[in-house]
């Protein structure tokens, strides 16, 4: 069918201002793949059923609206861990700031090394998650990052993994632009953690295609970086093997706009799939939004959603998300909660959670609400002595506790714990 | 009126042989008890008995009056007059507790090409039974077992019982979570149910329940077979010394 | 047969088991599956304007009516079919059906009931349908403060696109309201019906909705007048009789200022082998402090076990609740029709205004269902409340589809939505669709949905104290369905469980 002519109009000149990076016979194949699958969709317009609730034009002009760099005198999140630090400024990955990449049971490569390679393992996921990603709900936001990414990691999992291994996402050029591409391949039996942290650029478009084997389990925290005006869509796709783990969890402070999209396959029987988040949301400019596409293709699997999002002064959260479990998926156990927290009258909370199943012998639920904080509960702390805005720091923090619950790693859950605690202080 | 013979039952999804040769009979009139340490198989029987999914039948027999009772449907198994006080009532939410009842009584009678009973009739019948229950009206408009206590679970399944009249009588280990007002009151619903034409088997882990229900037979349960057979003394002999002594005795 | 949970029973125990009986009678198929032989007149098979002054002209309707439906034409020919719903459909030649057929003896419109053709009230007999005094449904199931005869339903009933005959009458009118059949109204009551009709659902609002304002050829009116509770219950029974014709009623519910009113609609059509069409809009105003039930039990014919034939049923019904404290409850059992796409809405403008939507789909063989409501909070303090129970069985699809929106200005809200699905076998399917949108902190939104199969254990219970599959199954879903079927005025509520047990039949074993 041809595109509406506004949308076609845009995509072409979204396209034009693009060229595909060079690379590898099969790398361009698939960048080529993912530009006509770009083509053929158009870039999302507001209009949209999947964009209902935000406005993705910023996200696909031809230029990134600027974006101020926060100046923070904070340690970075997950500085006291131990971990192999990868930095990327405005998208480009910075050797000097990384440590080395090398670490036992891992392979790890910059994406553009990797296809420049005649033959590299990355054919197999390059694109493919992504494209397996786009029925029954077209993401051509995340083909566009397929075709044009310039840079990323490339990761290998061979073995059960010492420590996390840390993507950070440096902003320093308030009109940066950054398109990034990462693979992680967990192998049969291996477990790896990635952290992820910062805000990446002024408009940073990322893709994370994750394989998880039989066996395998990948676990996944990230902080979204404080700048108040950046805008992000970032795109997770995941497949699961049998008997295999997935966990991710996401805390989204600040920024203008935010786009979270999950997409999860469970395509191997009893797999696990759990994706949380936290969002405190800021201002009648903020927009959060977390799209999540769970589908169940496999007998006793088990989801969980948990998303939490604090709204004040003006700012608009979103919660999209989906368990679809087909025929013959029996025994499927998937559960979704999103839940906003209204601080003040002008915030905006809205929700599409939704359930398609095929299949009968399933316990399925999902829950969503929305509210202002327990009058009750603020009363009785004030009435101990507890000031105004400390008590409603503590509901708020306790509301928001159970998506940090999602985190495995106690350390870093109490890590996220304590930064939002002060985040919420100094905003008081 | 039942009998077991060299009954073999495992799980249907697992490998695993729960009963391995059980034989019992029990005469028109009786009440036998199964007494047993947990896992022992007790409650595998009654499953089994009333057609519950998830269990194999291997090998052996059991029959009601002489009819085959494991290839029926749980329904005709019930028509046929089989009834099981389950161990856990299950709840039934929305369902009326008449509306249940006077559909199961009703579906037994057509089963058994008898008259269905009018609603004067019926509720005439179960007003008078519930009393002895001590089951107010209140219970009776319930959900089906919604939100009962465990006794009042426990009276509502000798109520339904009483309603349907079996001629042979399964009680899963009636007296759990029950004190002792709850358990004599189930007993005497029970006692006042004996009748010649009307068999029991009272499945049990505690002897206490036998001291309100008096048995005529007793069997010992232990790893999926009959491991003794006895008089009420028996009853009385685990109560005092326990089952470790017994099943040393037949190891 | 069904589970009819009366604890009160001892009131009526003659009546209670009459209907049990006549419950058991039903065979397994559509029960209203027949035709009736009445020689019918129509209009020329497609629709354009001249079809559609063709149909105001039959109506004998004055002029800024005929142009009110041409300009709706107009708009219709520039949209096209919406395509979100989980439904799938062959398309629809909308050129190929009638717009109008009506009994040949209703070309004179009948004084009064003494005038209708007898076929035609054997057809209503057919269907229970107390079309006269004496056959008044209610007593079916005894309340406590039931007493035989005093309990009365007036009823207009709609055969294929002509309203036949309106019961009542008198009785209604000494209290002052009105309730006719649309066509009556439009010649009768011009001025309420210029004021009201596409007040609501504005003639441009959906591509059925407009059709149907182009089309309509019937439908009920109903004016209660200020600080008026309605005499007894209205009802409205639709039944689908000639081949390819598709039916556009259109009902208007005027509620003024303290009144009240329970309306019940019922709809049958005959088992045919070729889809047939079923537009409907229905408006319902409800001002300062009064109240509407509208309870609707759907029984279109569902196609057969191979998804054959079977209505169409595109219906919007929506109710705005204009004045302060006013309060509308939808309430409906949807068991009928091939494709159902159907959502009754309120609109809470008035502060305090309430309202509720309780709901049964049921979906078995090739069924396809997507329902649910829209609530729109404006007004402060508003309520709401969802129920919706779908149970999928065969191949069916069955689809809860619902909007919560809390407005900026709609302060100390609350809506609490139950979204329950339930499936029988493996190849059906049931989906939820929620949208909640909420812009103030002082509102509260609470939505749950689950879905599960029916319990195992449930099953076996019942089926050990002696009931088959199917019945074991027919009293589970029942108890399911309770909180909804409790909100049914009482004559619909024993009707409504007979056919929950009746549409299941087959779904199991």
């Amino acid at each position: 069918m041809a595109l509406p002519k506004i949308k076609a109009d845009a995509t072409d000149a979204r396209l034009a201002a693009l060229t595909l990076p060079d690379g590898a016979g099969w790398a361009a194949e698939a960048r080529q793949s993912a530009l006509s699958r770009v083509a053929a969709m158009g870039l999302p317009i507001k209009r949209d059923e999947y964009w209902r609730y935000t406005d993705p034009t910023s996200l696909t002009s031809i230029d990134a609206p600027e974006a101020a760099v926060f100046e923070n005198d904070e340690a970075p999140v997950f500085n006291d861990l131990d971990r192999l630090k990868i930095v990327f400024v405005d998208g480009v990955f910075d050797a000097e700031a990384s440590d080395d990449l090398s670490l036992d049971g891992v392979e790890i490569e910059r994406v553009s090394d990797a296809m420049n390679r005649d033959i590299h393992w990355a054919k197999d996921l390059y694109g493919v998650l992504e494209t397996r990603g786009q029925t029954p709900v077209q993401r051509p936001l995340a083909a566009l990052n397929t075709a044009f990414a310039t840079d990323g990691i490339v990761i290998r999992v061979t073995k059960e993994v010492s420590k996390p291994i840390n993507l950070t996402y440096l902003h320093k050029d308030v009109s940066s632009d950054a398109i990034l591409h990462n693979l992680v391949k967990v192998e049969e039996g291996a477990s790896v953690t990635l952290l992820e942290n910062g805000p990446g650029a002024a408009r940073f478009n990322k893709v994370l295609e994750v394989e998880v084997a039989d066996k395998a389990s990948f676990h996944h925290v990230r902080a979204q970086g404080r700048d108040h005006e950046r805008r992000a869509v970032t795109g997770i796709f995941t497949r699961l093997g049998t008997e295999s783990a997935f966990k991710s969890f996401t805390l989204t402070v600040n920024g203008v706009l935010t786009r979270n999209e999950t997409v999860i396959e469970l395509t191997g029987d009893d797999a696990i799939a759990h994706v949380a988040g936290a969002c405190v949301g800021d201002g009648r400019d903020f927009l959060h939004d977390d799209t999540v596409f769970i589908t169940h293709d496999a007998e006793r699997c088990e989801s969980r959603q948990v998303f939490k999002k604090v709204l004040r002064n003006g700012a608009t959260g979103v919660f999209q998300g989906k368990i679809l479990v087909k025929e013959g998926a029996q025994k499927t156990d998937g559960y979704q909660i999103s839940q906003g927290l209204l601080l003040d009258d002008d915030s905006n909370f809205l929700a599409k959670p939704e359930l398609e199943i095929y299949a009968d012998d399933v316990a399925c639920s999902h829950g969503s609400t929305c509210g202002a904080l327990d009058d009750t509960a603020l009363y009785y702390l004030r009435s101990r002595g507890v000031p105004k805005g400390e008590a409603t720091d503590m509901l708020t923090l306790a509301f928001l506790a159970e998506a940090l619950q999602e985190i495995e790693n106690e350390e870093i859950a109490d890590e996220l714990g304590q930064r939002l605690e002060q985040w919420l202080g100094r905003r008081r | 009126m039942l009998e077991i013979k060299n009954l073999h039952v495992k799980l249907e999804n697992e490998d695993k042989q729960i009963l391995k040769g059980v034989n019992l009979t029990v005469e028109a009139g009786k009440v036998h008890a199964i007494m047993g340490p947990n896992g022992s198989g007790k409650s595998t029987l009654s499953y089994v008995l009333s057609g519950r999914d998830g269990y194999e039948v291997t090998d052996g027999e059991a029959t009601l009056d002489g009819a085959d009772l494991l290839d029926l449907e749980p329904e005709e198994r019930a028509a046929a007059g089989l009834f099981l006080a389950f161990q856990y009532p299950v709840e039934i939410p929305g369902v009326g507790n008449l509306t249940f009842l006077r559909t199961a009584v009703n579906a037994q009678r057509k089963a058994r090409g008898e008259e269905e009973l009018s609603s004067a009739d019926f509720l005439k019948v179960v007003r008078e039974r519930a009393k002895t229950l001590k089951i107010d009206a209140d219970m009776l408009k319930r959900p089906v077992n919604v939100g009962f206590s465990g006794g009042e679970k426990k009276r509502n399944e000798i109520l339904q019982m009483a309603m349907l009249e079996p001629k042979m009588c399964i009680l899963d280990e009636t007296d759990s979570g029950l004190d002792v007002d709850a358990m004599k009151l189930v007993s005497e619903g029970v006692n006042a149910l004996r009748s010649e034409g009307r068999s029991f088997l009272v499945i049990t882990h505690y002897q206490r329940l036998l001291d309100h229900i008096k048995p005529d037979v007793v069997h010992i349960m232990a790893n999926g077979r009959i491991i003794k057979t006895g008089g009420p003394e028996l009853a009385l002999e685990v109560e005092n010394n326990g089952y470790a002594d017994l099943l040393a005795e037949v190891e | 047969m069904a589970a009819l949970d009366r604890p009160e029973m001892d009131v009526k125990e003659g009546v209670d088991q009459d209907t049990v009986d006549a419950v058991a009678k039903l065979s397994g198929k559509y029960k209203y599956g027949w035709e009736t032989e009445i020689e019918m007149e129509y209009a020329p098979k497609g629709v354009n304007p001249d079809i559609v002054r063709l149909i105001s002209e039959k109506n004998e309707e004055p002029e800024w009516m005929t142009e009110w439906r041409l300009a709706a034409f107009e708009r219709w020919e520039t949209m096209t079919e919406p395509k979100w719903a989980m439904v799938n459909y062959p398309e629809i030649d909308f050129q190929d059906q009638y717009y109008y057929a009506r009994p040949k003896s209703m070309a004179e419109k009948p004084k009064s009931l003494d005038d209708v053709d007898p076929k035609l009230l054997e057809t209503y007999k057919k269907l229970g349908i107390p079309l006269k005094e004496q056959m008044i449904l209610a007593g079916v199931e005894g309340a406590e403060d039931y007493k035989e005869g005093e309990r009365k339903v007036a009823v207009d009933a709609v055969f294929d696109s002509v309203s036949v005959g309106t019961t009542f009458k008198k009785e209604l009118e000494k209290a002052g309201v009105i309730f006719c059949s649309i066509s009556e109204a439009i010649k009768d009551h011009p001025e309420l019906v210029k004021k009201y009709l596409g007040s609501v659902v504005p003639v441009s609002d959906n591509y059925y909705a407009t059709l149907n304002s182009a089309v309509f050829s019937d439908g009920s009116f109903v004016y209660i007048p200020p600080n008026t509770r309605c005499p007894m219950e209205l009802s409205t029974y639709f039944r689908i009789n000639a081949e390819n014709t598709g039916q556009f009623e259109r009902t208007l519910i005027i509620a003024d200022k303290g009144s009240y009113v329970s309306y019940l609609e019922g709809c049958t059509a005959p088992q045919r082998d070729t889809a047939q069409l079923h537009a409907a809009v229905v408006e319902i105003i409800v001002e300062e402090d009064a109240e509407v039930k509208y309870s609707t039990v759907q029984n279109w014919f569902p196609g057969d076990e191979n998804g054959k034939g079977g209505i169409y049923n595109f219906v919007t019904k929506r109710a705005d609740c204009r004045g302060d404290r006013s309060k509308v409850m939808w309430t409906q059992v949807e068991t009928g029709s091939a494709v159902t796409w159907k959502y009754p809405s309120c609109i809470l403008r008035g502060n305090d205004s309430q309202g509720e939507f309780y709901s049964i789909a049921i979906a078995n063989n090739y069924q396809q269902a997507d329902t649910g409501t829209k609530m729109i909070h404006l007004g402060k303090n508003t309520k709401s409340r969802i129920v919706s129970k779908g149970i999928s069985a065969g191949k069916a699809q069955n689809t809860y589809r619902g909007l919560v929106s809390m407005h900026p200005k709609a302060k100390n809200s609350r809506n609490y939505t139950q979204c329950d699905s339930l499936l029988i076998g493996s190849q059906c399917g049931a989906h939820t669709v929620p949208y909640i949108e909420v812009k103030n902190n002082s509102s509260r939104v609470e939505h749950e949905a689950t879905t599960s199969k029916v319990d195992d254990d449930q099953l076996f219970y019942c089926r050990q104290r002696g009931m088959d599959e199917e019945e074991a199954v027919a009293l589970v879903v029942n108890g399911f369905c309770k909180e909804v079927l409790q909100a049914l005025p009482m004559e619909f509520a024993m009707e409504a469980q007979q056919l929950v047990a009746i549409s299941l039949e087959g779904s199991v074993g």
